[in-house]
């Protein structure tokens, strides 16, 4: 078929979108004579990132068309949270994005605090963010093990894990929870840090530091397989990275350097020095790149925290009863996958009248339809690992 | 191609996107509180100022759009951030049992998912939006929408009883 042809059919196939039934319209199909391959991945899929089925169109082995269906894993987080106390919703916040816990704790009780206007203990704000670093670097390397682990790599997800598993000790010993923390609370912390934790995650992240070198830039950088399969995979630009909305490593990656802890700071993050890491290739592993050096500046932030924090009170005086005053409150925040955002409207009430989770994931998973399209079978799964969504995040 | 952020101190940046907006469209309510420029905007209005905000004043990033349920009108709210501190919300009420509002989708691409959302969860129509489906709930058998106050869940009574 002439070239023409082809490409006024795929802009005809784009444009049809039926609410339910066949993906494409036959008569579309036999005018042009197109044989295109409707194919379903997921939701049980092994290699996909949580429950998202992809309504995929093909042609050979191109995709034509890509469309994420969501919703398997959604509880209405927003709707639960409407019946529930303010204090209440803190758990609830864990199961979103379940990589990022402590950002999504942290975003929501700043957007409380907001509401209440009250003022945080230092050593509150210093463990806050000591806590949220950690977290981010459990979660980026475990999505460059997963990245690789999709490309036929096996190794990396055992060191990435193992990392993993060290960080989520020191939350067993600060929180009591592996997972599930409930330990960042409006006004403060639960609990102050038991004394001999400082000293080893000030050890670990030493060892972290070493090891990083050899388990997880000379194993993968300079990979063959790895260069092949993720180098120039789904190259963004600066302009297609705004208009789609992109937050945290998919944005950075393509070079805009936008951070919500440095742009719209938080917390203590004007007194920290830290770096906004960004890359200029826009690739799967420019993203892979922003992500790795962004765990260096997570290991900078954490020994200044450790070095700064103050003595003194880790909860401020709430009460038990949490009861805004009726307005508005917003609470924003750096996760390891973008800006979560948190917007309450309070009623006066105990309980919430409206919550409203910005969650990155949901939106940068668009970069899917558009992208996708015009790349490999196969290329599906590094671009997986680009976005690196989280099934708890986009199903709220 | 490289996207220019925009330049100039926060308090520089706000009184030119409070004086952009009112003097293009007349908004006499407008007004900064803190980092933020607040403006309430009647619902035929919207595209037009979120189309001033990303074209004449470099806006680049919309954030999210929340609606919130008053029984009885909506009540939505557009937040915009221009990357470097400063940030726009947009309010606009909705009067009605059915609410339409034009799609920002043409000016803000990223507001595809964002309106989905609006419209699965609250029933709110954007005219001239590519792709309305729902996109958490099913497509078919399911005429609900859960975010609505009229929308009444089970297991209320248990969170009321535990308060």
């Amino acid at each position: 078929m002439l070239r023409e042809e082809r490409r006024a059919a795929e802009e005809a196939i784009t444009l049809i979108r039926p609410a339910t039934g066949r993906l494409v319209d036959p008569d579309i199909r036999d005018e042009f004579g197109l044989e295109t391959m409707d194919m379903n991945m997921g939701p049980q899929h092994p290699a996909m990132h949580g429950l998202l089925r992809l309504i995929l169109e093909l042609d050979g082995e191109t995709i034509v068309r890509c469309d994420p269906v969501m919703g398997y894993l959604h509880r209405c987080q927003e709707k639960i949270a409407e019946n529930r106390t303010y204090p209440a919703v803190i758990p609830l916040t864990d199961r979103l994005d379940y990589f990022a816990n402590m950002h999504n704790e942290h975003g929501y009780c700043l957007a409380v605090e907001d509401l209440l206007g009250v003022e945080i203990p230092p050593r509150a704000e210093y463990i806050r963010v000591l806590m949220c670093e950690l977290m981010r670097i459990a979660s980026h390397l475990p999505s460059i093990g997963f990245l690789l682990l999709e490309l036929g790599a096996f190794t990396p997800i055992l060191y990435a894990f193992r990392e993993r598993e060290r960080i989520q000790n020191f939350f067993e010993a600060v929180t009591g929870a592996r997972m599930m923390f409930h330990y960042i609370r409006i006004g403060g912390v639960k609990a102050d840090l038991p004394p001999d934790i400082p000293e080893k995650i000030w050890e670990y992240v030493d060892g972290l530091e070493k090891r990083l070198e050899p388990d997880f830039i000379e194993l993968i950088e300079g990979n063959e397989i790895f260069v092949e399969r993720t180098r120039g995979i789904s190259r963004l630009t600066q302009e297609e990275a705004i208009e789609l909305g992109l937050t945290g490593p998919p944005l950075r990656c393509t070079g805009v350097d936008f951070d919500v802890r440095r742009d719209y700071p938080y917390s203590v993050y004007p007194e920290l020095d830290f770096d906004v890491v960004t890359d200029t290739a826009g690739d799967v592993e420019a993203s892979y790149r922003v992500r790795i050096k962004e765990c260096y500046e997570s290991i900078k932030i954490i020994r200044q925290c450790l070095e700064k924090m103050p003595e003194g009170e880790v909860m401020a005086d709430v009460g038990r009863r949490v009861r805004p005053p009726e307005g508005e409150g917003f609470g924003r925040v750096e996760g390891p996958r973008g800006e979560f955002a948190v917007h309450i409207v309070s009623d006066g009430s105990d309980t919430p009248y409206r919550v409203h989770y910005r969650d990155a994931s949901f939106v940068n998973m668009q970069l899917l339809q558009e992208k996708v399209p015009g790349h490999y079978l196969p290329d599906i799964m590094p671009i997986m690992g680009l976005v690196d969504p989280v099934s708890g995040g986009w199903d709220k | 191609m490289a996207v220019t952020l925009p330049e100039g101190s926060l308090e520089e940046r706000l009184e030119r996107y409070l004086e952009g907006f009112r003097s293009r469209h007349g908004l006499e309510e407008a007004r900064v509180e803190g980092n933020t420029v607040v403006l309430a905007v009647d619902p035929g209005g919207v595209p037009a100022v979120l189309a001033t905000a990303r074209q004449s004043l470099g806006i680049l990033h919309l954030s999210f759009i929340t609606v919130v349920d008053r029984q009885g009108s909506f009540e939505l709210t557009y937040e915009l951030l221009d990357l470097r501190g400063a940030r726009v919300r947009v309010k606009t009420v909705l009067e009605g049992e059915e609410p339409v509002i034009d799609t920002v989708t043409g000016i803000y691409p990223t507001a595809n998912w964002h309106e989905r959302e609006a419209y699965d969860m609250f029933g709110v129509a954007f005219r001239g939006h590519p792709d309305l489906r729902r996109v958490y709930m099913w497509q078919d058998h399911f005429d609900h929408h859960p975010l609505l106050k009229s929308f009444e869940i089970s297991t209320k009574r248990t969170f009321e009883g535990l308060r």
